[in-house]
Parts: C-alpha cells; sequence; structure tokens
C-alpha cells in the first residue's frame, strides 16, 4: 500500500479562454472504508487562485494551513496579492523544504494571474513542478484522468464549456477508481468572480 | 550621579529606575505624534506624517500605521528601524498562533509577547532596550475592540484613549475633558483624533499632507476592516472639525 493512496483523491485543473476551473472529487476513505462524502481539498487562496491538494488528508490540511500563513505573511510584508506564479513556486520550496521527510501530497495550482491570464501547475511530493497551458491532473486516477482530458479538451473554452468537460472528465475518470469519487465539486474562476458547483455522481 | 547607572540597560540605579529604559522613553517623545481612540463601533488612529524632505519617496502605504493580522494593526512613534524588527515579530507570532490553533490569536496575547520581546533587551545580553512605542489596535470575539499602548520597558495597558510621541501629554490633557464616559462612534472619534493632532501640533495648520487617519471597524459579516482615509476623506474630517471650532469661536 502507498501511503498517497490511503485516503484517495482525484483532481483535474484546466484552462479556458481567460478562465481557469479546478475540480475534485469530495471522498475521504480509510483504504476500503469511506468516511466522508464531503472532504474538501481545494482550497481559495485569494481571488483568482486555488490549490488542490491529493494524497494523505492529514497532510493536505496541514498543508493548505501552512500554504495560507505564508501567504499572508507575505501579503503583510509586500503589500500585494501573490501571483499563481509565485505561489506556485512557494508550494515548490515549502514542499523541497521537506525533501528526505516529505508531505505526502500532489498539489496542483490554478489562477489568474493580473492580466486574467490562466496559469496552471502540478508537481509530486517533493517540489518537482510542472507548468502547463492545457490541464494538470493528480490523485489516486491519474491514469484515468489523463485519458479523459486528453480526449474532451479544446483550447480557449468558454466557462460554461469548462466547467462541463472538467466535470465529465471528473466524473468518467473516478467511476474507475475505488478510492476516489463520491461526489464532486468545481470551481471555474474568471475574471468577474468565482462560481462553484456541485456534481451529483455516483456515490460509490 | 546617574551616569555611574545609566550606561548599561541591566543596571538599577541606587533609586531604583532603569535610565537606559527612561532615555528610550525620551527618545520617543521627539517622534512624531499618534493618538488612538475606542469608539463604539470601531478604533480611531491618527498620526502626525512629519515630511522631512521633499525629495523623500513617498512610502507604499503609510510609514506609520501597520497591519499586523487580520484584525490587528499598531501605529508606531520612535525609531522606525527598531520598529521594523517589532512588526516583522508580531506578524509572524499572529500568523504561527493561527497556524497553531486555527484560530485568531487573541490581541492581548500579541501584545504581550511584543512586549515580552522588548523587555528583555532591558535585562539580558547588554543591548539596548528599542526606541519604540506602540499604539496597538485590534479586534477579537472575546473583548471586542481593545487599544493598548506599549513603551520601551516592555509596560503595556489597555486605553480607551490615548496619545504618544511629541507633545502626549498636552493631547492627553485634551482627551481627559473632550473624552465623554460613553465612547464616541468612529466619525465622532475621528473628530476628536483631528483636534487632539491639532493642539500636539500646534502652529501648524491641520492638512491633508499633515496628519494620516486610520480606522478599524468590523463589517456585518464580523471580518475586520482596516482603512487608512483617502485624501478626500481625511480633507472631510478636517473641515468639519476647522468648521465646528469656527462656529463655536462664534458662539
Amino acid at each position: 500500500m502507498s501511503i498517497l493512496e490511503y485516503n484517495g483523491a482525484a483532481m483535474i485543473a484546466m484552462a479556458g479562454k481567460n478562465c481557469v476551473g479546478i475540480a475534485s472529487d469530495r471522498r475521504l476513505g480509510m483504504q476500503a472504508q469511506t468516511v466522508s462524502c464531503n472532504f474538501q481539498k481545494v482550497f481559495p487562496m485569494g481571488d483568482k487562485l486555488h490549490v488542490g491538494l491529493a494524497g494523505l488528508a492529514s497532510d493536505v490540511q496541514t498543508v493548505h494551513q501552512l500554504l495560507e500563513y505564508r501567504l499572508n505573511l507575505y501579503e503583510l510584508n509586500e503589500e500585494r496579492e501573490m501571483s499563481p506564479q509565485v505561489f506556485s513556486t512557494l508550494l515548490s520550496n515549502v514542499l523541497y523544504s521537506k525533501r528526505f521527510s516529505p508531505y505526502f501530497i500532489e498539489p496542483i495550482v490554478a489562477g489568474l494571474d493580473k492580466d486574467n491570464k490562466p496559469f496552471l501547475s502540478g508537481s509530486d511530493l517533493i517540489g518537482a513542478t510542472v507548468i502547463a497551458d492545457d490541464f494538470v491532473v493528480a490523485g489516486t486516477c491519474t491514469g484515468n484522468l489523463h485519458g479523459m482530458c486528453e480526449t474532451l479538451y479544446k483550447p480557449d473554452m468558454g466557462p460554461d464549456q469548462l466547467f462541463e468537460t472538467l466535470a465529465q472528465s471528473l466524473l468518467a475518470a473516478t467511476d474507475r477508481d475505488a478510492l476516489s469519487g463520491w461526489g464532486g465539486i468545481v470551481h471555474i474562476i474568471t475574471a468577474e468572480g468565482i462560481v462553484t458547483r456541485e456534481l451529483k455522481g455516483r456515490m460509490d | 550621579m546617574a551616569r555611574r547607572y545609566d550606561s548599561s540597560t541591566t543596571t538599577f540605579s541606587p533609586e531604583g529606575r532603569l535610565h537606559q529604559v527612561e532615555y528610550a522613553i525620551e527618545a520617543i517623545n521627539n517622534a512624531g505624534t499618534c493618538v488612538g481612540i475606542l469608539a463604539k463601533d470601531g478604533i480611531v488612529m491618527a498620526s502626525e506624517r512629519r515630511i522631512t524632505s521633499g525629495l523623500l519617496a513617498p512610502a507604499k502605504t503609510s510609514e506609520k500605521t501597520y497591519k499586523l493580522c487580520s484584525h490587528a494593526a499598531c501605529n508606531v512613534a520612535g525609531l522606525t528601524a527598531d520598529a521594523n524588527i517589532l512588526i516583522d515579530q508580531a506578524r509572524i507570532y499572529a500568523g504561527k498562533n493561527h497556524y497553531v490553533y486555527q484560530d485568531p490569536v487573541p490581541v492581548e496575547e500579541l501584545v504581550e509577547h511584543v512586549c515580552n520581546y522588548k523587555q528583555a533587551y532591558t535585562q539580558y545580553g547588554g543591548l539596548r532596550p528599542f526606541g519604540v512605542a506602540f499604539l496597538f489596535a485590534g479586534y477579537d470575539k472575546h473583548h471586542g475592540f481593545q487599544l493598548y499602548q506599549s513603551d520601551p520597558s516592555g509596560n503595556y495597558s489597555g486605553w480607551k484613549a490615548t496619545v504618544i510621541g511629541a507633545n502626549n501629554q498636552a493631547g492627553k490633557s485634551l482627551l481627559k475633558t473632550e473624552y465623554k464616559e460613553k465612547a464616541p462612534s468612529v466619525q465622532e472619534a475621528l473628530m476628536l483624533a483631528v483636534r487632539v493632532l491639532n493642539k500636539t501640533m500646534d502652529g501648524t495648520a491641520a492638512s491633508v499632507e499633515k496628519m494620516e487617519l486610520f480606522k478599524m471597524t468590523v463589517d456585518d459579516k464580523g471580518k475586520c476592516q482596516h482603512h487608512i482615509l483617502t485624501a478626500t476623506e481625511a480633507k472631510d474630517v478636517i473641515d468639519s472639525v476647522v468648521a465646528e471650532s469656527a462656529s463655536a469661536g462664534d458662539s
């Protein structure tokens, strides 16, 4: 058993035309047993920035709280909002600082920079970051997620079409994974604001 | 006589005084005035802006008012370099506390932490004390809006209204007569703060460039709002104070 598969997760972040979306499942399990169907794995870090954390639930919560602490300190000292690129680098730095006793998480970052251009990045548990212009995935069914996204993704989708693509990719991928699913949540971030929708899917 | 006992912070004089600490307090009495007033729906802090040179680049947002966390801010009187160290300390402490407890740090705890740090420089290490006095303004669910004053000795106390910096005695005496038993509204407190600054800055006419007005309130969602008044808003307050005193003079 891998520690990264103990609790189960599935998440996707995808870029559209002047918008980004980030979606995750809601399951919290302890191996085979499902404990919660509304566990939060995607966290708002600013008006136009979200971070999704897949992996060991304890580290998901701890890393989120740590990132919030670091972000708040940055904004107090710099007197400005942290851009998604800088946030992604901060996250990488935090993870690498624990290179030899890592946080067991796979994070993805989705946001709009100050010109409302989409920003996506994903990294591994020790902070190796990859910046993408289409989509990033994380969780216990990344094979399924990659397959679904590669098939359904088109560049320059509008917010509504982006939502449909994210929702269908997530639901189809998690349906073939025992450890993820039990509901879904999708956030679409545009210059105007954030729209959040909950997905009704198979609860198994 | 004092000279034998005043070069080391860690030595008491025969009269039981710490001269280095007292000299640090003297340094602050030459700094720009800050006044803090507790209102019933918020806190007001006003400070004197000392413009030493026209060539100076304008500060980011302020060189007197600093945000410490989402629910606390402070005003500085004294050596800005010393203040920066303490403000960093306060920000880190508030952030770490929130990280550990997932709850906003109680304001008094934050103040006490900064003051304990200051106190250490009056007892250990042979280092000089910090030449800074603070006015802390904060809001928490335990005690609502709170105003604290601290000095280089590491001592602090809670106030309904107080003044630090140059001419603080004149400011305090004005507050003693004008601060009513019933706490003022934020708007009334702003006007009272301007009147206090007028008195401490006696001679110079009140103007937007020379004063900085800050208010802390809570919105209807319970979230703390920090606001340094814009030039227009500050001008409105100053104008209404001037108008009030002009009409008072007539009657």
